[in-house]
């Protein structure tokens, strides 16, 4: 491994191993209350649901089925909180990269390193990468494992498909955030810039399906390109993922050109 | 030879505010070449230019006749920046052995003598490092790899007395060595023991490059001469270079610009008994040199 891709992990373990247990925490936790809620059916009868607003049901990603297995942890999982969370976490990694570095001044050493710039990016995108990936992993496992303790009969195929969705979202975000710390070498901003997309793409993404004025607008939204498949419930959306990978693709091209030219530290 | 630094012309605006303004310069190889000026006049901004970390407005700059942009170069140079920031959970000796790594490896046992020489403790993290700790954890990465071109921006800031001493031997070391070394102060003080040429920088601009010798020569010193018996004022009137002339009695106070000569020779004629000369205070002769440079200029124009 790189030396730099190496020595970025080093950096992103403490946060790797905090976010993981986070996650994993928050999934146990929802995953586990499903059968105590099953044993109870008026607590998710298409009545109880019917009480919600219309647009808070959209927000939430319709609830129509969430008394099933598969509705449940799409609705926990799938739907907000997991990808919220996950987000907020590849926020921060894709922050340290540079922008943090940069803030902090420690970058200016770095930058006077035998290694181009180029490189030094794409490494330290690596590392965010495989990062994720590893979170991502460890919380399908769980996922997984959970899900059929608690009988909600859902193929591990399904689970796959969307759990991939998921970290393709998250790499969107990270890489995201990187970028425009690459390019302008401030946390806030880029932290400002990934957290509106996100929440905007969101809700533009839910509210927008039964929104005409804004439903144009949700195909620049990320999260469309997860959610839109129903990857927990029709498998591999795999159109929508290339949109993700290549978009992921257009940003690390545009922060490897903006920090290519851009002054450090000033 | 070819020069080790080279910059033509070279130019940096931050916005409307002028960093540095057309900067043609050369260091030579095996030089120490001090690089002077207040702060924010510049001098940090050059150094920045020199190692790649900011792109130049216009004009050219290039190190070992490569453009800066080029990574190889800086496996050739060790830099100290100005403001070094070390931060983290990282203990310093791995934080540095990953520097070395990147830099193509250092010899065996190397960082573990700069630190004993600079009494540096490696096993604190980086996060909990003292100002004076970080400055040396600062100088062994510089220093580590034998790097033909040292940049040191303010290296001696933050250093008590003793590690200054121990630097300056590195310094000269490094320069035995056959090694460039380009060193930056706002204090003549700093870099008058090693350095043999002198830039000054003022208001983003070069105003001055001289050399060490050729100003010491030209350097003001107090003397002080103690006779056994009064001596008249006038055997020492009129002398050359001798200014602010007072004898009282059997002493005399005098200020010398450039050599001592004349003065020696006169006081010679009687007994002297004591005398005290202060070291030559460069600093003071380069701001009279160029307050009266720019006094000539100014006349020039008008």
């Amino acid at each position: 491994m790189p030396t730099l891709v190496r020595k970025t992990l080093g950096e992103y373990r403490r946060a790797l191993i905090g976010w993981t247990v986070g996650l994993c925490a928050f999934l146990t936790m929802y995953i586990s209350i499903y059968a105590s809620m099953m044993k109870d059916p008026e607590t998710f009868s298409a009545q109880a649901i019917a009480k919600y607003p219309g647009a808070f049901r959209d927000l939430m990603g319709g609830m129509s089925d969430i008394a099933t297995g598969r509705g449940y942890l799409h609705a926990v999982a799938y739907q907000l909180l997991g990808p919220l969370l996950f987000t907020m976490c590849a926020a921060i990694l894709g922050n340290r990269a540079i922008a943090g570095p940069e803030e902090a001044r420690t970058l200016e050493l770095t930058l006077t390193l035998p290694i181009d710039r180029r490189r030094l990016l794409l490494e330290r995108w690596a590392a965010l990468a495989l990062g994720l990936l590893a979170v991502a992993l460890v919380t399908l496992a769980l996922v997984a494992g959970a899900s059929s303790a608690a009988d909600m009969e859902v193929p591990f195929g399904d689970i796959l498909a969307a759990h991939t969705g998921l970290f393709l979202l998250v790499l969107f975000f990270g890489t995201l955030t990187l970028c425009v710390g690459a390019a302008f070498g401030r946390k806030q901003v880029a932290l400002a810039v990934t957290g509106v997309w996100g929440v905007a793409g969101y809700i533009v993404e839910t509210m927008g399906r039964n929104l005409d004025a804004i439903s144009w607008l949700r195909w620049v939204s990320p999260v469309h390109y997860y959610l839109d498949g129903r990857p927990l419930y029709q498998g591999w959306p795999y159109g929508d993922y290339l949109v993700l990978l290549g978009a992921t693709a257009v940003l690390l091209m545009t922060a490897l050109l903006a920090f290519e030219r851009r002054d450090v530290g000033v | 030879m070819t020069a080790v630094v080279e910059t033509e012309g070279l130019t940096k605006f931050y916005g409307a505010r002028r960093g540095l303004e057309d900067l043609t310069l050369e260091i030579r190889p095996g030089e120490v070449f001090g690089y002077l000026g207040p702060n924010g006049a510049g001098k940090t901004t050059t150094i920045r230019l020199l190692l790649g970390v900011i792109r130049p407005t216009s004009g050219r700059a290039t190190v070992f006749g490569a453009d800066t942009r080029d990574p190889r170069v800086r496996a050739r140079i060790g830099y100290l920046p100005g403001e070094l920031a070390l931060e983290g959970r990282e203990r310093a000796r791995d934080y540095l052995q990953f520097l070395a790594d990147v830099r193509g490896g250092v010899s065996r046992g190397r960082i573990d003598d700069l630190a004993e020489r600079l009494d540096a403790d490696l096993s604190v993290r980086m996060g909990e490092l003292s100002k004076g700790n970080k400055q040396k954890v600062g100088l062994i990465q510089a220093f580590m790899h034998e790097p033909e071109l040292l940049i040191l921006d303010e290296p001696t800031s933050g250093l008590d007395p003793l590690v200054q001493q121990e630097f300056l031997a590195m310094v000269r070391e490094a320069r035995t060595a056959g090694h460039t070394i380009l060193m930056s102060s706002h204090v003549l003080a700093e870099v008058e023991h090693v350095a043999d040429r002198v830039g000054i920088v003022r208001a983003g601009r070069l105003v001055a490059v001289e050399d060490i010798a050729a100003l010491r020569e030209r350097a003001v010193r107090h003397v002080e001469l103690h006779f056994d018996a009064p001596v008249p004022k006038e055997s020492f009137e009129g002398l050359p270079g001798v200014r602010d002339l007072v004898v009282q009695g059997a002493s005399l106070r005098c200020t010398i610009d450039g050599r001592p000569d004349a003065l020696i020779k006169a006081a010679a004629r009687y007994t002297v008994v004591h005398m005290v000369s202060a070291e030559p205070d460069l600093e003071e002769i380069f701001l009279t040199y160029y307050s009266e440079e720019e006094g000539r200029h100014a006349h020039a124009g008008a």
